[in-house]
């Protein structure tokens, strides 16, 4: 199918030779988004008290991590071992892998900016999507969202939390574009022109290391423009050709390698 | 009846017909599609203006300079203070979730007194009356033990303790207390010492774990993003030193396996050949120590007690040399680790220091003098105080051995192992509900000064415990000069010469300056040549990672998806290794084993981790809560009940690296 | 008891013992519906899927039992739009178990998707792209159709249909079958087509994805080939197991021979097809996306023998008995090639589904092992039992098998 081109395309580079793994970006991300933390017992159901519990985080099949950091190794032994990390948000793809084949449109990437978007009170919960996407950054809610007594007393007004038995994902913090567009209209800027820095999504405004470049990927005049054309500069599993809106760099060539599929025969 | 294909056709789509236009299908799929996305249970949100606030934030051991994010005036969550040079924007995993752990159900939600096996609330009149009384009756028999690093409240405390005839302010365990103890005690410094790392181009961790859990870890990185730029050349080289690929050895440009028992004499294999090449420095001993170390730490004597190759170290020294601005930063509780990379930063001039600021309450104590009581050492003489106080700390949980005492009281925001074990528990208002301050932040490279005012309004019968002890001191006739920690806030600031506001806190900077010593501990590192290790079969190589956990913050509520396989599994434990050290103990990957060594055992599952070194296993600190909410309590085992405490040899400072553990398979 | 509603001149077993088979299965049953209230009630969070496993037993369990339904389809097409007359002799069976197949499937989806409130939201918001719109389309009509096909059969029921107006209606179906006999092969060929575009067209799952021309026509048509070679010889299994449990003859084995030539042919076509793209996957898809065949597979779960099952045993194998004349003509071994046939189409379902998604595409992941647990089989069973109670219920009461008089009591 073919996919919409955009004047603006929001993206990142993510630099893993400064990743530490340390998690903050996951701590950030689920605060913005409202993802409630996994606990077992659901107070309001009586019946899942009656059978078995739900699922805490020991699962790491069944958490909601929108952002999730990945351990690489470079697989070779002591003492030549290394060790990488590397974030994996929504990879907002050109030619994304799971919005044409969602029986309902419940995710679309047609607005500008090119954010693969997700409705939640439209999805039904089929998981399609899920089995297309490659980088599994696709996750479904399999509990309600209930957070501990007291602590859903003030939520992040981001993002409504999403009922159980829908797909959910990352959509680059976007209500964050939104107010970013807002504030330039208010300031009589060209909301379609943000300058560098308006519009950050929280993990890469939380990084410590600052990893995570975020901007423009189509404007010179965002950092990300020039970074993504880096001779250290990959896309995950690029040769499939999803086309991401996600580059990773690393002056390391096996981390570069094990981003890009490059198997066994494989000379690049 | 007559039924032909007429009646057929016109029964057929008049049925269907006949459905489609009444409106009971259509609203029934309406009211479908709008109920199952309001489903009572599931919290609407709240709107209104944003606010973001500045606070500091001291659930990490360095603290975080933080902004608390409000909606309608109410807290949601955390970032970083783009206006602090602690913070530059960033922020740890641990505060990053502040807010929501100000909002947990674990919080002691009133002042409690123990009643036989339980708790009863009590009134904060009565607590008062009760301890003191209690402290009366003790008569100079107290302790308190803080777990703050960095703030005055310490001052507060360690002068109401002074005002009862007390000494005893103990601190935690830290790396700042083994760096005070080199720097201030071995090496007669003065002031505090600071790493430079924002201007430095090569940078020598030994053993400081600095991208991940030492020091000002946000600082840390800052600095090391800059020296790294994006697309860009670095402008400094960081070589780590340590016995595990920490999170620290995936972004370092060089990783050198070195035990952390060995960690002085690969420290002093690198003065070896910086003095070789003529290096000096000026202290009383330098003469003494500069043979000592010709001798005792020749090439071919480090290399079999470290394993470091001869030709490796050599390059370290020469590469240190060649830089303009070097920096060598040790990590743990070693002091004779500090003296050594102290003694190294001198001979390379890069020594720096910044000085201590004024004190604001005059009968507390300053921040050497605290750093000097050694706590493990107290406990393991077997000191038994009547009344022992404990701060914004959770010695019960993370001393390796118990700790003797009368009434145990505990000033605990949240529930955790000491405030279930003590016999009042006075809870603590939380950081983002008192005035708070971080004073130099041990491991950040100039001065700083940071206050905090509060930026919540507590929704718990909560009191900050400065407030509180300064309540108590006046009313037990102990004059400490201020009527309310604000007031001492305001004092503090205004004699650091900080800009400081009720409404936004205040900030301090200031520089560091070449440091100066008397000594280089010429004595005492002579006998740290040979690494003292347990007799167990390995080596323990304890790590901590922010999101598991501190050593007084237990594993925050939306940490636990964020830790790894690779540290805790299915509610055990991972206990890394490399496969050599696997084979020697005849077990695998994913095999379930028993540790043993200090008071405890701990259950770990192997996992095959070529980034350790042998002879070693990494397991994590912070796990293995006994009290505490459903992400900490019951969550793994608890490595510190492992860990050996000992003598170090070297230094008298008591200490637990070298520890060692006997392995079994479960 | 019950033998007023017996079909006209067969006998049937005592009720007691009927109730007594009922009891049996309705135990499944009800152990199946705990399971799904569990899954209704308290959500997905109950099954053995996670992240990586959208998609496992439930989808697998669809997929292939839509395939071995498609005997339905197909046989209504070759009966009444080919006019191969003697197929009638089998046909009432072949749309009873068409429709518990796709009834069961419809159930089962009801279970799968997260919100079924919202399950019709597939007409109120088409994505026109998406292959599974077009599944459940085609699903929901084709499962109308078998309703209209299935009605006629209920209505001829003896006592019913001595009631004028049924017997009318009855009669003026009949009548008007082969529209929906037609209809139904159109929208059948379409769905089965479309279930094979869902994986085909999956750019990031390189084990399932093809490219072009090996997506359109050739995918789609493998997924039509392989369903109707297989469903009509599931029919023929699914009757000699009521002729073992009932100790009566119901078809004759002319026919049944005929059903295993039709899907042999069908299966011959198909597996020819499939390897030919298995080995333009193999060698042509898998090293432009710098992958190897080799990569594909993964220990005894995701292993190469399960290629080599479907493929060849149960494949290759089963495809030259049913086209075979003198092996086909041995009820032995007609019985034996049409297992494998089944057995081969489920592995297939199976493996496009579980091992698409098990593939780690990122190569600093790893694969993860799915084991569907008791819930997944529990309601899965409950299909099953289902089906066993429509076709016990409807062999009872209902004149399914035309021949069953003249073969049993002359």
């Amino acid at each position: 199918m073919h996919m919409k081109e955009f004047k603006i395309k929001w993206g990142m580079v993510i630099d893993i030779d400064k990743c530490t793994g340390c998690g903050a970006c996951m701590v950030g991300c689920q605060v913005e988004n409202n993802i409630a933390p996994m606990t077992k017992k659901d107070p309001y159901n009586y019946v899942q008290a009656l059978t078995s519990e739900r699922d805490d985080a020991d699962n790491k099949l069944r958490t909601l991590t929108w952002m999730n950091v990945y351990e690489m190794s470079n697989g070779k032994s002591f003492p030549e071992h290394e060790v990488a990390y590397l974030p994996r948000p929504c990879m907002q793809c050109g030619n994304p892998a799971c919005v044409p084949v969602c029986p309902v449109v419940a995710t679309d990437k047609n607005e500008e900016g090119g954010i693969v978007s997700q409705i939640y009170p439209r999805c039904i919960g089929c998981r399609y999507c899920m089995a297309a996407c490659p980088y599994h950054a696709r996750y479904f809610n399999w509990w309600d969202p209930l957070w501990p007594e007291g602590m859903d007393k003030q939520l992040s007004p981001a993002v409504s939390p999403r009922p159980r038995g829908v797909v959910e994902k990352c959509n680059f913090c976007h209500t964050r574009y939104a107010k970013a567009k807002d504030q330039a209209r208010e300031n009589g800027e060209d909301p379609m022109n943000l300058p560098e820095g308006a519009y950050v999504p929280a993990c890469a405004e939380i990084c410590p290391t600052g990893a995570i470049t975020f901007g423009d990927l189509n404007n010179p005049e965002h950092k990300v423009h020039q970074l993504a054309k880096s001779p250290h500069a990959f896309r995950l599993l690029e040769k499939l050709g999803l086309d991401p809106q996600v580059y990773y760099m690393s002056k390391r060539e096996w981390v570069r390698k094990q981003g890009d599929n490059y198997n066994a025969g494989d000379k690049h | 009846m007559g039924f032909d294909r007429r009646t057929f056709i016109q029964l057929s789509v008049g049925g269907t017909v006949g459905i489609l236009f009444t409106p009971v299908l259509w609203k029934a799929l309406d009211d479908v599609s709008i109920w199952t996305q309001n489903w009572p249970w599931i919290p609407k949100l709240k709107y209104g203006a944003l606010v973001d606030q500045p606070a500091v934030s001291k659930l990490c051991d360095s603290g975080c300079a933080v902004k608390v994010r409000k909606a309608a005036g109410s807290a949601f969550g955390t970032e970083g203070n783009e206006d602090n040079p602690l913070s530059k924007g960033g922020i740890c995993p641990i505060c990053a979730n502040g807010v929501q752990v100000m909002r947990s159900p674990n919080r002691v939600k009133g002042p409690m007194k123990k009643v036989g096996d339980s708790f009863e609330p009590i009134t904060w009149e009565d607590a008062k009356a009760m301890l003191a009384d209690k402290l009366a009756a003790a008569s100079g028999k107290v302790a308190f033990i803080s777990g703050d690093q960095t703030g005055t409240a310490n001052e507060v405390f360690s002068g109401f303790l002074a005002g009862l005839g007390s000494e005893d302010y103990l601190q935690m365990p830290c790396d700042m207390q083994a760096a005070s103890r080199a720097f201030n005690g071995v090496m007669g410094g003065e002031g505090q010492v600071a790493y430079d790392l924002e201007n430095a181009d090569f940078v020598l961790l030994a053993g400081a774990d600095a991208m991940e859990s030492w020091g000002p870890t946000v600082a840390t990185k800052k600095a090391f993003a800059a020296s790294h730029p994006v697309g860009e050349k670095a402008s400094a080289k960081y070589v780590f030193a340590s016995p595990v690929q920490t999170h620290t050895a995936s972004v370092v440009d060089a990783w050198v396996p070195v035990g952390e028992e060995s960690m002085p004499a690969f420290l002093l294999g690198i003065a070896y050949h910086l003095i070789r090449a003529g290096k000096t420095v000026n202290a009383a001993d330098f003469g003494a120590f500069s043979s000592m170390v010709m001798d005792a730490f020749a090439p071919a004597k480090v290399e079999a007690a470290t394993g470091v190759k001869g030709a490796q170290t050599a390059a370290l020294a020469k590469q240190l040399m060649a830089a303009s601005t070097p920096v060598v930063v040790p990590g743990g509780t070693s002091v004779a680790t500090a003296t050594a990379a102290f003694a190294v930063n001198m001979l390379l001039g890069s020594l720096k220091s910044v000085s201590e600021f004024p004190k604001a309450v005059e009968s507390g104590m300053t921040v050497a003098e605290r750093m000097s009581n050694d706590l493990l050492g107290w406990v393991n003489k077997g000191a038994a105080p009547a009344v022992t106080m404990v701060y914004e700390a959770n010695p019960v949980y993370s001393l390796p051995d118990d700790f003797k005492t009368g009434f145990l009281v505990s000033f605990a925001t949240e529930w955790n192992e000491t405030a279930a074990k003590a016999d009042l528990v006075l809870p603590n208002a939380f950081t983002y509900e008192r005035f708070d301050d971080m004073q130099n932040p041990y491991g950040f490279g100039r001065q700083t000064y940071t206050a905090g005012v509060p930026v919540c309004r507590p929704s718990l019968d909560v009191m900050a415990s400065t407030d509180f002890i300064l309540d108590l001191a006046a009313s037990m006739g102990i004059e400490l000069g201020f009527e309310s920690f604000a007031e001492v806030i305001a004092a503090k600031a205004e004699v650091v010469g900080a800009d400081f506001d009720e409404e936004a806190g205040g900030l301090f900077e200031g520089d560091a300056v070449g440091a100066d010593v008397s000594a280089l501990g010429a004595s005492v590192l002579a006998r740290a040549a040979a690494p003292a290790r347990g007799a167990g079969a390995v080596v323990l190589a304890p790590y901590s990672q922010l999101i598991v956990g501190s050593q007084k913050v237990a594993t925050t509520p939306n940490a636990p998806c964020v830790i790894s396989n690779s540290v805790l599994m299915d509610k055990t434990i991972v206990a890394m290794m490399c496969g050599v050290t696997a084979k020697k103990l005849g077990v695998a990957d994913g095999s379930k084993i028993k540790l043993s060594g200090g008071n405890g055992e701990a259950a770990a599952l192997v996992k095959i981790n070529e980034g350790v070194l042998p002879g070693a296993v990494a397991v994590p600190l912070g796990l293995g809560h006994t009290v505490g909410d459903e992400f900490s309590k019951g969550v793994g085992d608890n490595v510190y009940k492992i860990l050996t405490v000992r003598s170090e040899a070297a230094t008298g400072a008591t200490v637990w690296t070298g520890s060692t553990v006997n392995v079994a398979k479960m | 008891m019950d033998s007023k509603l017996f079909p006209e001149g067969v006998q049937r077993c005592s009720f007691g013992k009927f109730m007594l088979w009922t009891g049996f299965i309705l135990a499944f049953f009800l152990w199946g519906l705990y399971a799904a209230v569990l899954v209704l009630y308290n959500g997905i969070g109950t099954t053995g899927l996670d992240n990586y496993f959208g998609f496992g037993l439930w989808i697998t369990f669809d997929l292939a039992v839509i395939a071995l339904g498609a005997g339905a389809f197909f046989t209504g097409f070759l009966k009444y739009i080919l006019k191969i007359k003697q197929l009638e002799k089998i046909i009432n069976l072949t749309v009873i178990v068409g429709f518990i197949c796709y009834s069961g499937a419809m159930l089962v989806l009801t279970l799968d998707i997260g919100q079924p409130g919202r399950a019709w939201f597939g007409y109120w918001h088409p994505n026109v792209h998406s292959m599974l719109t077009e599944v459940i389309f085609c699903i929901t009509c084709y499962c109308t159709v078998l309703i209209i096909e299935y009605v006629p059969l209920i209505l001829e029921q003896k006592q019913l249909n001595k009631v004028p107006f049924i017997h009318a209606l009855a009669h003026n179906m009949h009548v008007n079958m082969a529209l929906f006999a037609g209809l139904g092969t159109f929208l059948s060929t379409f769905h089965q087509g479309s279930l094979g575009g869902m994986y085909g067209v999956l750019i990031g799952r390189p084990y399932a994805f093809r490219e072009g021309f090996f997506i359109w026509p050739w995918t789609f048509f493998l997924f039509v080939l392989s369903a109707v070679g297989s469903g009509p010889i599931f029919t023929v299994l699914v009757c000699t197991f009521m002729e073992k449990l009932t100790g009566k003859k119901l078809v004759e084995y002319k026919v049944k021979a005929l059903m295993g030539k039709i899907a042999g042919t069908m299966l011959t076509v198909y597996i020819f097809l499939k390897i030919l793209d298995t080995w333009a996957w193999a060698t042509g898809y898998l090293p432009s996306v710098g992958l190897t065949f080799d990569d594909m597979f993964y220990g005894v779960a995701y292993g190469k023998w399960m290629m080599f099952t479907e493929i060849v045993l149960c494949g290759v194998l089963p495809a030259i008995m049913l086209i075979t004349p003198s092996i086909r003509n041995k009820p032995a071994l007609l019985y034996t090639a049409g297992l494998l046939d089944c057995v081969g189409i489920t592995i297939n379902r199976y493996v496009f589904t579980v091992q698409t998604i098990a593939f780690p595409a990122m190569p600093f992941d790893k694969w993860f092992v799915y084991y569907p647990n008791w819930v997944e089989w529990a309601s899965s069973i409950m299909i099953v039992a289902y089906g066993f109670l429509v076709l016990s219920l409807s062999y009872r009461y209902l004149p399914v098998f035309p021949q069953e008089r003249g073969l049993n009591y002359k």
